[in-house]
C-alpha cells in the first residue's frame, strides 16, 4: 500500500516537474561534485535553464564584487558550452580578474545598459538567443513580472541566468518585493582565506555562501574555495568551486532541535 | 561642377562683396556679379574697391560657414551619386560613372541636377567629362553644361587658358607671360622640357586633365557601388510610409547583394526631403549580411528621428564594407549546433543598434603594464579569434576595477614597503589580516617624453584581505620618501 502511494506521488511529482519546465523534459543541472550541496539542489546540481539570484550583504550591495566573482565561478563550466553575456550598468567589471578565476573572458560579451529596465530587457533578449549559455545581469531588484519574463526567456533555449543584485552608488535601498521567480537565491560574502601551511600571503579565495531559497530543494550554508584561481591549471578542474565546509550544520542545528522540541 | 562666383541678386543692382583679412590688409574675398561688372575682383584691397565703387556693400567673409554650407550641399548631392567630393571653397565633384542611367542619361541627369540647384537658388556651372581635371577646366573656363564625349576632353580643353588646369597662380601667370595662352599649346610641347621649365606639378595637372594619370579625390563618404534608390511622384511623410519605403529600398539592394553573393556590414538609408535636406539613418551589422527583413527591422526604431518636413521625395540606400558571403547550408539539428549567424549575430546587432556600438564589446588583452590600459575593447563579434595569452592568470587581478582609484585614509603601514596594517575606505575601517605584495607597476616610460617620466607615477600594488575576508587591491603611489607621508589608493575589489 505504502509502496503504491509513494509510486503515485513520484508520478505526480514528475508531472509537476514537467509542467514547471515548460514541457521540456531535458531540464539539466550542473553538479558541484560534492553531495553535501548537490543533495540540497533539485536534480542534483545547479538547475540550468532557470535564473538564479545572488547578492552580497552590506557594502557589497553597492560593489557586488563577491557575488560577481561567485557567479563567474558558478558559470565557468557553462561558458565552455556557449557564449556568455554580462549586462552591467556601471562599467567596472574587469576581464583580467575573471580570467584569473578561470572564467574565459574571450567567450564573454559585455553590455553596458543605461538603466534598470534596459538591463532587464537586454538580459531577456540574450537569454532567448541561440548559442548563449549564460547571461549575467547586474540589477537592483527583479519584481515578479520581470522575474517571470526572465524565466520564460530562459526556457526558450535553455540558457541560464544569473542576476547579481546591485544598487547604484549613493542610491537608497529599494523595498524588497514580496516574492521572486528565481530558482535559487544565494547570499554571497567573502570569507578569510587559508593559505597552505608554510606559505605567505593569501590563500585561494573563499566565499561564505548561504542558499536562502531553492525551488524544489533545501536551503543551506557552505564555505567554498575557488581552488584553481590564479594559476594556469584553472581550466582543467571539473568545477572551479570546492566545498570546504558545511556551515549550515552549525547554524541550523539549534533551530531544528527547537522545532523538534516544540 | 562649379558654382558661379557669387549669388545673383537680380532685383537689386547693388554691388556686394565679402571682405577678409589677408596678412594685415583688408581685401575682397568674393564679389557679386554686379561688383564684377564694375571691375572689382577678389583679392583687391577694400580701400581701392571703395574708391572705385563708393556704394559697395561689404560683409565679413565666413570661411567656416562656407565650408559647412558646401558639406551640406555635398550631403544633398548623394541623391545623385554616392561618391561626392567637395572642392573647396566653392565646387564639388560628383562621380557619375554608372549612375547616369538611373536618370535616363547624362544630359537628363545634368538638366535635373541644374534644375534642382537653381530651384534652391544656387547658380552652378555644371559640366561632365572623363576626368575631374577636365570637368573642372570646362566648368570654370568652358561653356556651361558641356558634356565631353568619352575620351574627347582633349579637344574641348585645348582652347582654354592654362589657368584652367588648376595650376597655382604664379605658375599660370608665368606660363601666360611666355606666350602660351592655350592648353593646346602646352599639349604640343615636349614633355621633359615642360616639366623642367614649369615644374612637375604642371605636367601632372595636364596629365590628370587628359586622363593620362589618375587623380585621387577625397570623397565625403566612402564610395560604394552598392546603392539603390527609390523616387516618388508624391512626397511621403507618414511614419508607416517611411518604414515601408525603408524596407522596399533595402530589399532592392539586398536582392542585388544576394545575386552577386555579397553581404554588407553597414547600411545607410538617406531620406531626401523636398526642401533639399538629406536625413541619413545608418545601421551596422556585426557579420556581413543581406537579409532585407532583418536590416529593415534594425532601421525601424531609428525612423522616429527622421523629420519628414514637407515630405520626402527620394530615398537612397548605400551598403558599405561589402564582402563576399557564401550561402550557408541549413543545419538539421539547429538547437545543438547553432550557427553564429542565427543567434548571436542578430542579438549583437540588435543591442549595438539600440544601445550604441560602444556599449557592446568583448574585452581583449592589450600589451601594457598599466592595469587600466591592459584591457581593450573589441567588437562583440570578430571574424578572427584573438589570442588571450597576454593576461597572466598567476598575477591575481580584481574582478572590479574602479575607473578612478579611490583614496583611502588612516593607513597604518610600516615603511618602506610593508603592506598596510589597516585602512579606512568609505568610512569603514578595515584591519588587514593577510597581504601579498608589493607588485611594482611602473609607468610606460618608453611611450612618452623622457622629461615627463617621474618616479611619482610608480605604483606598488598589494593584495590584502581584511578580518572579514574581503579582498582589496591597494597601491601606494610614488617611491618611498621619508619626508612625505605615503599616498594610498584602492583600485579594485577581488570579492
Amino acid at each position: 500500500m505504502s509502496d503504491f502511494r509513494s509510486r503515485g506521488l513520484e508520478a505526480l511529482k514528475a508531472k509537476i516537474a514537467a509542467l514547471e519546465a515548460g514541457g521540456r523534459a531535458d531540464s539539466e543541472s550542473l553538479p558541484f561534485g560534492d553531495e553535501r550541496i548537490d543533495d540540497c539542489l533539485p536534480g542534483g546540481g545547479l538547475p540550468l535553464g532557470r535564473w538564479h539570484e545572488l547578492y552580497g550583504p552590506g557594502l557589497e550591495m553597492e560593489t557586488a564584487a563577491a557575488p560577481a566573482a561567485f557567479a563567474a565561478l558558478l558559470a565557468a563550466p557553462l561558458a565552455r558550452r556557449g557564449e556568455a553575456v554580462w549586462v552591467v550598468r556601471r562599467d567596472d567589471l574587469w576581464a583580467p580578474g575573471l580570467a584569473g578565476l578561470g572564467f574565459p573572458p574571450e567567450r564573454l560579451i559585455q553590455v553596458c545598459a543605461r538603466d534598470e529596465a534596459e538591463a532587464l530587457a537586454v538580459m531577456e533578449d540574450a537569454l532567448a538567443t541561440v548559442g548563449v549559455s549564460a547571461v549575467f545581469g547586474e540589477v537592483e531588484t527583479v519584481d515578479l513580472t520581470a522575474g517571470r519574463r526572465l524565466q520564460l526567456a530562459c526556457e526558450k533555449m535553455g540558457a541560464t541566468g544569473f542576476v547579481v543584485r546591485r544598487r547604484p552608488y549613493g542610491g537608497t535601498a529599494k523595498r524588497e518585493g514580496a516574492g521572486s521567480a528565481s530558482a535559487t537565491r544565494w547570499r554571497v560574502a567573502s570569507a578569510p582565506s587559508e593559505p597552505a601551511a608554510g606559505e605567505f600571503g593569501l590563500g585561494d579565495p573563499r566565499f561564505a555562501v548561504t542558499l536562502e531559497r531553492c525551488r524544489g530543494g533545501r536551503t543551506g550554508a557552505w564555505l567554498f574555495e575557488a581552488s584553481g584561481a590564479y594559476s594556469w591549471e584553472t581550466t582543467d578542474v571539473a568545477h572551479p568551486l570546492r566545498l570546504v565546509a558545511d556551515l549550515g550544520d552549525r547554524q541550523l542545528a539549534p533551530a531544528q532541535s527547537d522545532r523538534a522540541a516544540a | 561642377m562649379e558654382p558661379g562666383s557669387g549669388r545673383d541678386d537680380s532685383d537689386k543692382a547693388c554691388p556686394f562683396a565679402l571682405v577678409e583679412n589677408v596678412r594685415g590688409a583688408r581685401r575682397l574675398a568674393a564679389v557679386s556679379l554686379e561688383a564684377a561688372r564694375l571691375r572689382l575682383w577678389p583679392g583687391q584691397k577694400v580701400t581701392d574697391a571703395v574708391a572705385v565703387v563708393p556704394d559697395l556693400l561689404t560683409a565679413e567673409a565666413e570661411p567656416e560657414k562656407d565650408a559647412e554650407a558646401l558639406s551640406a550641399l555635398v550631403d544633398w548631392c548623394v541623391r545623385f551619386s554616392p561618391a561626392v567630393a567637395a572642392d573647396a571653397p566653392d565646387g564639388l565633384f560628383l562621380d557619375v560613372g554608372g549612375v547616369a542611367h538611373l536618370f535616363g542619361g547624362e544630359a537628363e541627369m545634368l538638366a535635373d541636377f541644374q534644375g534642382r540647384l537653381a530651384a534652391n537658388g544656387l547658380p552652378f556651372r555644371c559640366t561632365i567629362a572623363d576626368t575631374p581635371g577636365a570637368a573642372w577646366a570646362l566648368a570654370h573656363y568652358g561653356a556651361d553644361g558641356t558634356i565631353a564625349p568619352p575620351a574627347g576632353q582633349g579637344e574641348l580643353i585645348a582652347p582654354l587658358p592654362p589657368a584652367a588646369l588648376r595650376l597655382d597662380p604664379d605658375a599660370a601667370a608665368q606660363i601666360e607671360r611666355l606666350g602660351l595662352r592655350r592648353i593646346g599649346q602646352l599639349m604640343e610641347l615636349p614633355r621633359a622640357p615642360l616639366a623642367r621649365r614649369f615644374g612637375q606639378a604642371t605636367l601632372d595637372r595636364l596629365d590628370q586633365a587628359l586622363g593620362r594619370t589618375k587623380e585621387a579625390l577625397t570623397f565625403r563618404r566612402p564610395p560604394t557601388p552598392w546603392v539603390a534608390r527609390l523616387a516618388f511622384f508624391e512626397p511621403i511623410s507618414a511614419p508607416e510610409d517611411l518604414a515601408r519605403v525603408a524596407h522596399d529600398v533595402t530589399a532592392k539592394l539586398c536582392e542585388r547583394l544576394e545575386r552577386e553573393g555579397q553581404g554588407a556590414r553597414k547600411f545607410e538609408v538617406c531620406f531626401h526631403r523636398v526642401d533639399g535636406k538629406a536625413l541619413p539613418v545608418a545601421v551596422g551589422l556585426s557579420l556581413p549580411g543581406r537579409d532585407a527583413a532583418r536590416v529593415a527591422k534594425l532601421f525601424a526604431p531609428k525612423l522616429e528621428t527622421v523629420d519628414p518636413g514637407f515630405g520626402i521625395d527620394v530615398v537612397t540606400i548605400a551598403a558599405f564594407e561589402v564582402e563576399p558571403v557564401s550561402g550557408r547550408q541549413v543545419k538539421l539539428d539547429a538547437r545543438k549546433d547553432a550557427a553564429v549567424e542565427d543567434g548571436l549575430a542578430p542579438l549583437v546587432d540588435r543591442l549595438a543598434n539600440r544601445l550604441g556600438e560602444d556599449r557592446v564589446w568583448r574585452a581583449v588583452p592589450v600589451e601594457s603594464h598599466v592595469p587600466e590600459l591592459s584591457v581593450g575593447r573589441a567588437p562583440a563579434l570578430n571574424d578572427k579569434p584573438c589570442d588571450q595569452s597576454s593576461w597572466d592568470p598567476e598575477a591575481p587581478r580584481p574582478v572590479r576595477l574602479f575607473r578612478r582609484p579611490e583614496p583611502v585614509e588612516d593607513v597604518l603601514a610600516l615603511t618602506p614597503d610593508d603592506p598596510p596594517r589597516q585602512f579606512r575606505w568609505r568610512g569603514r575601517l578595515h584591519r588587514v589580516s593577510r597581504a601579498e605584495g608589493p607588485e611594482r607597476l611602473g609607468e610606460e616610460w618608453w611611450k612618452r617624453e623622457i622629461e615627463e617620466v617621474s618616479a611619482a607615477h610608480v605604483r606598488d600594488y598589494y593584495r590584502v584581505e581584511d578580518a572579514d575576508g574581503q579582498r582589496f587591491w591597494l597601491f601606494r603611489a610614488g617611491l618611498y620618501d621619508p619626508r612625505e607621508p605615503a599616498k594610498w589608493w584602492l583600485h579594485g575589489l577581488f570579492g
